[in-house]
């Protein structure tokens, strides 16, 4: 099975919204504003062999007013399409009701995980107010998709998503499962660290800051890191993720076989690994 | 009289040729301009069309000297974010496809219908797929 863990659902037409769209669009810096009719997504899914995709929200409340889909319409997409759609949900650490919005996306909507994005939504990691939103997803046994290192998003401050900032977060919640998205980007070398050392840790490969994928992963798994770590240390704790819209999810997909891993290197970074991330049966 | 129309195609792969001549000669029938000229155009930057013979040979024929002349994982200067796009551009084979295509074609129209050879078929050609591509079908005439 092919996960693709990163992807933004935001332009899909069962979601799009004529005034909020384009508004949310720009706030995640993309900007192109078409609507994407489900039919052409299943087309590039199914062409792409991806089996299931990770839709993941993004609660800026505070910073923007809105929120970069709900998590009803997340979880009316998955919904509508349950087997292609694993729906993460989104909360503003600095709301008032951040429990409650919790308790509603896990227990009653019982969307699959959080996503939340330091940099965006500007709170450093290990900030005491995030202990509710970790004992959370601890009691209802969710993984977090951390956004990290580097964003193309605006006002996004890379201080708050290095990744050795959720080191600590990783030491103190044991049980919680967290991905450091875009593979931390250009901190790689602390990401190894981090996938290495924590068991509760994983990294997905949603990162094309230059050139094409077959030459960026290159260049990150076989210049940047030594070829064999993701062969011999790491090649349980990453997963495939393609930041669809941003990035197409083939290119990507073809830059991760390219890379020439061994077969069972490949297919667990391509879904297995999610599949443990996630906490789901194979 | 001047007519514009469109429609939207589903491409299959990142490579496809797809036949619009029936297409095409529908809309400019129901057009009700008997005499003038049709263009069929592209309204994307990485498709194109082409005019020739349907045949799946030639389909084969026409990706592989394209892909020859213009191979999909050159390190093109293209292959960088596009602050504007918010995105990375990795489709430059299809641009440089398309511009070697061409966009568009143009057929006159008499009787109410278009007048083609007995072996030109229209063909919309996709380099950046899966897409929805929109095409334009304008007839001009009286």
């Amino acid at each position: 099975m092919v996960i693709d863990v990163h992807v933004h659902p935001e332009g899909y037409e069962p979601v799009y919204d004529e005034e909020l769209t384009p508004k949310r669009k720009l706030a995640m810096g993309r900007y192109i504003t078409r609507s994407a009719p489900m039919k052409l997504v299943f087309a590039q899914m199914n062409y792409d062999k991806i089996d299931k995709s990770v839709l993941l929200p993004l609660d800026l409340t505070t910073q923007c007013g809105f929120r970069v889909l709900e998590n009803e319409d997340i979880k009316k997409l998955v919904d509508m399409y349950p087997d292609r759609f694993i729906g993460f949900a989104s909360v503003d650490p600095y709301r008032e009701d951040v429990a409650a919005v919790l308790d509603h996306a896990f227990g009653d909507l019982g969307l699959s995980g959080l996503k939340l994005n330091p940099s965006r939504q500007k709170f450093y990691p290990d900030d005491p107010m995030m202990k509710v939103v970790y004992d959370k997803c601890v009691e209802y046994n969710k993984p977090i998709m951390f956004h990290s290192g580097t964003s193309w998003e605006p006002d996004t401050p890379a201080k708050y998503s290095q990744p050795l900032c959720f080191e600590e977060v990783a030491i103190e919640y044991p049980k919680l499962r967290m991905c450091l998205a875009h593979f931390g980007w250009p901190w790689v070398q602390d990401t190894t660290m981090m996938i290495l050392k924590y068991p509760n840790v994983w990294a997905d490969t949603a990162m094309l800051y230059m050139d094409r994928p077959k030459d960026f992963f290159n260049q990150i798994f076989k210049v940047d890191l030594s070829p064999l770590w993701i062969e011999n240390c790491i090649n349980k704790k990453v997963l495939f993720g393609s930041n669809c819209p941003r990035f197409g999810p083939g290119d990507m997909r073809e830059g991760i076989e390219l890379l020439g891993l061994r077969e069972k290197t490949t297919k667990d970074i391509l879904g297995n690994n999610a599949l443990d991330f996630l906490g789901m049966e194979g | 009289m001047v007519k514009l129309m469109s429609f939207e195609v589903l491409t299959r792969a990142t490579f496809d040729i797809m036949d619009i001549t029936d297409k095409c000669c529908e809309l400019v029938e129901s057009s009700g301009i008997k005499d003038g000229i049709a263009i069929i155009m592209t309204s994307h930057t990485t498709t194109g069309i082409t005019v020739n013979e349907s045949l799946p040979c030639l389909h084969n024929d026409m990706e592989e000297t394209l892909e020859r002349l213009i191979p999909y994982n050159d390190p093109y200067m293209h292959n960088h974010f596009l602050p504007t796009y918010g995105a990375t551009g990795g489709n430059c084979p299809g641009h440089l496809k398309s511009m070697l295509v061409g966009y568009h074609c143009v057929f006159p129209v008499q009787d109410g219908k278009m007048v083609r050879g007995a072996a030109q078929s229209i063909h919309f050609c996709e380099y950046d797929g899966v897409q929805l591509r929109k095409l334009y079908v304008e007839v001009m005439g009286e």
